[in-house]
């Protein structure tokens, strides 16, 4: 088909329009590469439906094209947020794990904490007592230590029996007006069991043994240190080895220390 | 009209500045083509940003060496257009693909486009034959293949491709002069 033969065929209008088959479409862009004449043939063509069409159209408002504008911007804006990563929506779900991991881990530290709070509460219980235990002990003996210190409270020692025991002594601080002593029994050697010392009050003439009372529980008793109350005037204090609970009088055999109170 | 391939090329890089070049160069026969489909104002501008929005998005996938760009832009505005009709077309059952065509238009003149080109168009128009009107309506407005258009005008292929030449040739000797 020559170029003029193609032209009069009309294929090139219906190319233009788009009615062509695509079988014939080959043939008419070979011509338009090869001849001007085909090319302008076409531009005519179109200019001419161009106008018609242009012709038919109502009045385009200019918001028309502004409308394109912003819905090509936003379509763009949202196709970069699609193809890309999504960091803002990685930021929060990021945020939220580490969130609940954060308070998973500040419950477990508070579970630990008050777990620790109630050992220490428990220790500072312990530590309290303790405490009162020793503040007890410590007035005990200032107490004692008061006792030794008073002009009213005489020092007797009570030496060591040399039958019985004679590395054994004790030794009592006595008030003769309040009629109040003190035995410190450190001296004396631990009592075998199913036995407890006692402690006598001694007129020497006639020999008038008085019970003052029994160091019970010497072995418990830190200080080693018994007061002992309403002590008749005596001129010598005893202690013997007597059987637990005591005796009507002393067993002079199991006498340990003896000393005598100096006028 | 030489086509613009450089306006094209930037437009397809990207460059809105030549979009909106092609939209002055383009929208005005494109609005025509959807509004004698769509035979309503409002919805021929709304099809036209739709169709224009599409061309923006998918202008890549026109070659300037297979077709002519204004070919691809009827081939999405017809589309388009009808589209909206067959969706429409439950809702508004008098508004009917056959019934108006770009003659129907021309005449009712409230909404003319008030060129002078357009005044000249529509006295020539007003002197279509029949079978002319028939044809370009068939084949230019409404995007119906040469097949298609010769079954519903009962005429030979051969007839239909010659009348559809006069016919236009016509046109052009009114519109180039």
């Amino acid at each position: 088909m020559t170029t003029e033969e193609l032209i009069a065929s009309g294929k090139l209008e219906l190319y233009v329009t788009g009615s062509l088959t695509p079988e014939e479409i080959p043939e008419v862009e070979d011509a338009i590469a090869t001849s001007s004449e085909v090319r302008k043939e076409i531009e005519h063509i179109e200019i001419t439906l161009l106008n018609l069409a242009e012709a038919v159209a109502p009045p385009l408002p200019a918001m028309v094209w502004t409308y394109i504008l912003n819905s090509i911007r936003n379509v763009r804006s949202i196709g970069d947020s699609k193809s890309g990563t999504n960091w803002s929506a990685i930021t929060g779900w990021a945020a939220a794990i580490l969130c609940i991991g954060g308070i998973f881990w500040m419950l477990q530290q508070n579970n630990s904490l008050e777990d620790e709070l109630q050992v220490t509460n428990t220790e500072n219980i312990d530590l309290e007592d303790k405490l009162q235990l020793s503040q007890g002990e410590l007035a005990e003996t200032n107490d004692i230590l008061d006792v030794v210190r008073s002009k009213d409270y005489k020092t007797i020692l009570l030496p060591g029996n040399q039958a019985v025991a004679p590395d054994a002594f004790a030794k009592v601080y006595y008030n003769s007006k309040d009629k109040i002593a003190y035995i410190d029994a450190t001296g004396l050697p631990t009592p075998p069991s199913g036995k407890e010392y006692q402690v006598w009050s001694l007129i020497m003439d006639p020999l008038t043994p008085t019970s003052v009372g029994l160091l019970s529980k010497v072995s418990d008793n830190a200080k080693k240190v018994y007061k002992f109350e309403n002590i008749p005037d005596p001129e010598a204090f005893g202690i013997t080895l007597e059987p637990e609970g005591g005796s009507e009088s002393p067993t002079l055999s199991q006498l340990y220390t003896l000393g005598a109170v100096a006028p | 009209m030489e086509q613009p391939n450089a306006l094209i090329i930037e437009m397809q890089n990207g460059n809105e500045t030549a979009f909106s070049k092609i939209y002055s160069l383009y929208s005005e026969a494109i609005h025509g083509i959807i509004y004698s489909i769509v035979l309503d104002n409002d919805v021929a501008e709304e099809v036209l940003q739709d169709v224009f929005v599409k061309v923006w998005n998918n202008s890549k996938s026109y070659n300037i060496k297979k077709g002519r760009f204004f070919t691809w832009l009827l081939n999405i505005a017809r589309n388009a257009a009808i589209d909206n009709t067959r969706s429409k077309a439950s809702k508004n059952a008098k508004k009917n693909l056959s019934t108006s065509n770009f003659v129907d238009i021309l005449s009712g003149s409230d909404n003319l486009n008030q060129t002078t080109n357009a005044i000249g168009i529509k006295k020539f128009v007003d002197a279509l034959k029949p079978t002319c009107i028939k044809i370009i309506d068939l084949l230019f407005f409404k995007g119906f293949t040469q097949v298609d258009a010769a079954k519903t005008l009962e005429i030979p292929l051969g007839t239909l491709k010659t009348r559809n030449r006069n016919c236009i040739q016509d046109l052009r000797t009114m519109v180039l002069g």
